[in-house]
C-alpha cells in the first residue's frame, strides 16, 4: 500500500511554475474559464437574489420613500432617527433576547437528543428518531405558527384545557409579555431543534471509536466521555450550528407576527417586524431599510464574536 | 496550485462586477420611483380586487359581457388580492404598485381612502360625475349620502361607494334564550348590554358572553364611538357643494351639514372618553365576559360565534353570509343596534372602486365603476350577503330570508348619526399602533398608559404626515 502512494506522488504532485510550458498554461487558462462557468449560476444568482437586495436597501437607507412619491435623498438622516427611536431600540433588545434563548435551548436539546440517539443500537430506531425531530423543520412556519397560535389560545387552547384538567389555572400564553415571549421561543425552538439535533448526530457518529475505546480504557465514565471527547471533538460543528442559529433567531418574524401580531403591545416586536411595520404598513421604505442594514451589521458583529470566540472553545482535529 | 490564469484579470472583473451591482441597485430603486408612473394600456383595464383570485376571475368573467357592450376591443383583467383585514390589502396593492404594476381601477375602502387620495394615486371624479348625473341620480336617490360623504377628501369625491358595513352587536339567539332573556331592543343601553353579558355567562357552559377583534373598525372603537368619543377630533373639509346640492337636491334634510369629507385632526386617543372605553372592555375580559380578543382578521371570533361559544359580538351586514356560510342557520343569530351609552353613535366603513391617476384609461374605467354600482352588479361582485349593499333597495327581505337575520334593517338604519372610522392620510400608522397599545392594554390592564402611547404615537405619525 506504501509503495503504491510512493509511486503515485510523482503523477499527483503540483507541476513547479517554472516547468510549465505554452500548452499546459492553455489549459490553465481552460480550467478557469470553465471553473468560472461553473460557478457562474450559482454567483448570478446570489448577485440577484442577496447582492442587489442588499446594496438596494443600503442605497435606500440613504433616502425617503414613501413607495408612491420619487425617493428624496436624506443622507444620514434614517439612522439618526433610528438612533431616538425607542420603538425600534426595544425591538432590537427583544430579537436579542429572544434569539440568545432560541439558539441556546436549541443547542443543548439539539446535543441533548443526539447524545441520546447515538446510544441508541438499532439502527431502525436511530432513523425513527431522526426523521421524528427533523420532521418539524419540513412543516410551514405560517402553518406551524397558526397551529400552534390555537394550541396556546388562553381561552380556547388545548395546552390550557389539559392544564385545566390537572387543576393548573389556564396560563395567558399569547396574552402576557412573558407568556409570550415563551411561547415563541418553545414553538421555535420545538420547530428548529430538528436542525441541529441532524448535524450533532452527524458529527457524534463521526467522532473515531478508537479515541472513545481509548478514553474508556483510561477510565472515563459516560458523562467525562462526553464533556471532554465528545463535544471538544465536535466543537466546529456547534460552532457552525450556533453561527447559522443565530443568524436565522436574529431575523425572526412569523411565529411572533402570526401568533402575537409583535404583542401584546410590543413585547414580541423583533426587529424584522419592525421593518416590515415601517417599510410595508407606514410606508418608511427609508427607514425600514435603515433598520435592515443596522441588523445586518449586528449580525455581522455577533457572527464576528461568535469566530472569536471559537479560537478558544472550538477543537480542530 | 492556482489554476486560474492570470490573464483572467479577476480585479477587473470584480471591479466591473462590483459596479454593475451598484449601478443593477441603483436601477431597481429608480424602476420602483417610477412604478406608479406605469399602467396598462391599449383595451386592457386591470382591476385589483379585495378577495380570493377565484372570486375576482368570477368577477371578470361576469363583467366582461357588459364591458365588451360598451368597448369591444375592451378587456377587463381582475387581479384578487387576499389579506387579513383591509389594512393588509392596503399593504399589498402599495407593495404592488411599488413594483411598477399599477391598476386602473382598485378596490379602495374608507381605511385607505385619504392615503390614496392624498398621494394623488386616484382621481377626484368629480367631473365625471357632473357629466353624467342624470344617469347615476337613481344611485344617488339610493345611497345615504353618509356614504358618499366618506369617499370624499378635501372636497372631491374619490369613489361611488357599493357597500358599506356598520357596527352593529350580533347575538345567538340560543344563548340569549338559555339565559332567560328577550331579545333585545332597538334603544338598549350600556346598562343593558352589560345586564345580557353576565347572565349570558351565568347560564353556564363554555361560553364567553362577549367577544371582538382588535382593529379599527368595530373593536373597543364601537364602544368609544357610543361613548361619544373618538380616536381624532372630527371635522369636516369644505366643499363638496356641488355634489349635495346637484344629486341631494330632493333630500336637503338629509345633507344639511355635509361637507366636503371627513378631517381627521388633532389625535384624541387619551381622551377621558377613550380611556372609560377601553378600561370598560378590559373590565369585561377581567371578570370573565369576554376573552382576550385576537387582532385583525375575525375568522376564529367567527368559528367561536358560529360554534356556540360567543353570546355577543360587534358586527356588520358581512357577518349575514359569514355565519351563514360558517354553518349558522337562519334564526340561530340575530342582530341589534350597538347599545346607546352617551350617544347612540356607531362606526362604519364603506367600499367602493377608485380610478388610478396613471391609467390610461380613465373613460372607459369610469364607465366600469359606473357598471359597478348598478342594482344588478352587486351580487355579481358581492354574493351571499357577505358586506351591505350601498344601495338601501337592495336591502330586501328577500336578501336575507336564506341566510338571516331577521332584523336585516339595522344594518342600513345604523347609519344615521354614524361617524365613518378615522383613516386620515398616515391610517397604516394609526392601525399599526391602534392594535400594538391595545393589546398593551388588556395584558397590562393600563388603559390611560397605553392609551398615551397611543396618543403619542398618533401625534408622530399626523407629524410626519
Amino acid at each position: 500500500m506504501a509503495t503504491q502512494i510512493q509511486k503515485l506522488k510523482p503523477a499527483i504532485a503540483p507541476p513547479r511554475p517554472s516547468a510549465r510550458r505554452p500548452g499546459a498554461l492553455r489549459g490553465a487558462r481552460r480550467e478557469g474559464i470553465f471553473g468560472f462557468l461553473m460557478i457562474s449560476p450559482a454567483v448570478v444568482f446570489v448577485a440577484i437574489f442577496t447582492f442587489i437586495p442588499i446594496i438596494a436597501s443600503l442605497v435606500l437607507s440613504f433616502v425617503s420613500w414613501d413607495v408612491i412619491t420619487p425617493p428624496k435623498f436624506v443622507g444620514l438622516a434614517n439612522y439618526a432617527q433610528l438612533a431616538q427611536d425607542q420603538s425600534v431600540l426595544r425591538s432590537f433588545g427583544v430579537t436579542l433576547v429572544l434569539a440568545v434563548a432560541i439558539v441556546v435551548l436549541q443547542l443543548v436539546l439539539g446535543l441533548g437528543l443526539a447524545v441520546l440517539v447515538n446510544q441508541r443500537k438499532h439502527a431502525w430506531s436511530k432513523a425513527f428518531f431522526r426523521t421524528t425531530f427533523y420532521l418539524p423543520l419540513l412543516a410551514s412556519t405560517a402553518a406551524v405558527s397558526i397551529f400552534m397560535g390555537y394550541m396556546f389560545d388562553a381561552k380556547f387552547g388545548v395546552i390550557n384545557y389539559y392544564l385545566n384538567l390537572l387543576g393548573v389555572p389556564s396560563v395567558p400564553w399569547l396574552t402576557s409579555p412573558v407568556g409570550a415571549m415563551v411561547t415563541i421561543v418553545a414553538v421555535t425552538v420545538w420547530q428548529q431543534v430538528g436542525f441541529t439535533f441532524v448535524m450533532f448526530v452527524a458529527a457524534l457518529m463521526s467522532v473515531p471509536r478508537e479515541v472513545l475505546e481509548a478514553a474508556a480504557i483510561d477510565g472515563a465514565g459516560p458523562m467525562r466521555t462526553l464533556f471532554r471527547v465528545k463535544i471538544p471533538l465536535i466543537s466546529p460543528s456547534i460552532l457552525f450550528a450556533s453561527v447559522v442559529a443565530m443568524i436565522n433567531a436574529m431575523q425572526l418574524f412569523d411565529q411572533p407576527y402570526i401568533m402575537t401580531k409583535g404583542g401584546p403591545g410590543t413585547a414580541t416586536t423583533t426587529a424584522t417586524i419592525t421593518m416590515y411595520q415601517s417599510g410595508f404598513e407606514n410606508l418608511q421604505f427609508g427607514y425600514a431599510s435603515a433598520i435592515a442594514i443596522v441588523l445586518l451589521l449586528i449580525i455581522l458583529a455577533i457572527t464576528g464574536l461568535q469566530f472569536i470566540a471559537a479560537r478558544k472553545l472550538v477543537f480542530y482535529q | 496550485m492556482n489554476t486560474f490564469d492570470p490573464s483572467i484579470n479577476r480585479r477587473t472583473l470584480l471591479k466591473f462586477g462590483g459596479a454593475g451591482l451598484a449601478a443593477a441597485g441603483l436601477a431597481s430603486l429608480a424602476a420602483c420611483s417610477s412604478a406608479a408612473g406605469s399602467a396598462s394600456s391599449g383595451g386592457t383595464i386591470k382591476m385589483l380586487f379585495f378577495g380570493q383570485q377565484s372570486a375576482a376571475t368570477a368577477l371578470q368573467n361576469a363583467l366582461q359581457p357588459q364591458i365588451s357592450q360598451l368597448d369591444k376591443s375592451a378587456k377587463l383583467e381582475v387581479t384578487g388580492i387576499n389579506g387579513t383585514d383591509w389594512n393588509d390589502f392596503l399593504a399589498k396593492v402599495l407593495t404592488q404598485i411599488a413594483s411598477g404594476s399599477a391598476p386602473d381601477i382598485v378596490s379602495v375602502a374608507t381605511e385607505g381612502l385619504q392615503l390614496m387620495a392624498s398621494k394623488d394615486l386616484l382621481i377626484p371624479l368629480d367631473s365625471y360625475v357632473t357629466k353624467d348625473l342624470s344617469s347615476l341620480q337613481s344611485y344617488f336617490d339610493d345611497t345615504h349620502p353618509a356614504l358618499l360623504e366618506s369617499m370624499m377628501f378635501q372636497g372631491h369625491l374619490y369613489e361611488l361607494p357599493d357597500s358599506f358595513n356598520a357596527g352593529s352587536m350580533f347575538y345567538n339567539t340560543s344563548l340569549v334564550q338559555q339565559a332567560g332573556l328577550s331579545a333585545p331592543t332597538a334603544g338598549w343601553t350600556m346598562d343593558d348590554f352589560h345586564n345580557y353579558a353576565t347572565k349570558i355567562s351565568r347560564a353556564g357552559g363554555n361560553v364567553n358572553s362577549f367577544d371582538w377583534v382588535v382593529r379599527l373598525w368595530g373593536s373597543w372603537t364601537s364602544f368609544l364611538y357610543a361613548n361619544n368619543g373618538n380616536l381624532l377630533e372630527e371635522g369636516k373639509y369644505t366643499g363638496g357643494d356641488w355634489l349635495w346640492s346637484k344629486a341631494y337636491a330632493n333630500q336637503p334634510s338629509a345633507v344639511a351639514g355635509r361637507g366636503g369629507g371627513w378631517k381627521w385632526g388633532t389625535p384624541t386617543a387619551n381622551s377621558a372618553a377613550a380611556v372609560e372605553a377601553l378600561e370598560y372592555v378590559i373590565d369585561l375580559q377581567r371578570s370573565g365576559l369576554s376573552p382576550s380578543p385576537d387582532v385583525g382578521g375575525g375568522a376564529t371570533l367567527q368559528g367561536l360565534f358560529s360554534s356556540g361559544r360567543i353570546g355577543m359580538t360587534i358586527g356588520g351586514g358581512f357577518w349575514a353570509g359569514g355565519l351563514h356560510n360558517a354553518g349558522m342557520k337562519d334564526g340561530s343569530f340575530e342582530v341589534q343596534k350597538f347599545p346607546t351609552w352617551k350617544s347612540n353613535r356607531s362606526l362604519f366603513g364603506a367600499g367602493g372602486y377608485g380610478i388610478f391617476n396613471s391609467s390610461k384609461n380613465k373613460d372607459l374605467a369610469w364607465e366600469i365603476v359606473k357598471m359597478m354600482v348598478k342594482p344588478e352588479s352587486f351580487d355579481l361582485i358581492f354574493p351571499g350577503n357577505v358586506t351591505t349593499p350601498g344601495r338601501k333597495s337592495l336591502m330586501t327581505a328577500d336578501r336575507y330570508k336564506t341566510t338571516g337575520p331577521t332584523n336585516w334593517s339595522v344594518f342600513y338604519d345604523q347609519l344615521d348619526g354614524s361617524v365613518p372610522i378615522s383613516a386620515p392620510p398616515y391610517y397604516n400608522a394609526l392601525a399599526t399602533s391602534l392594535n400594538q397599545r391595545t393589546t398593551q392594554a388588556i395584558s397590562s390592564g393600563d388603559a390611560k398608559a397605553a392609551l398615551d402611547g397611543m396618543q403619542s404615537d398618533f401625534e408622530k405619525a399626523a407629524a410626519g404626515s
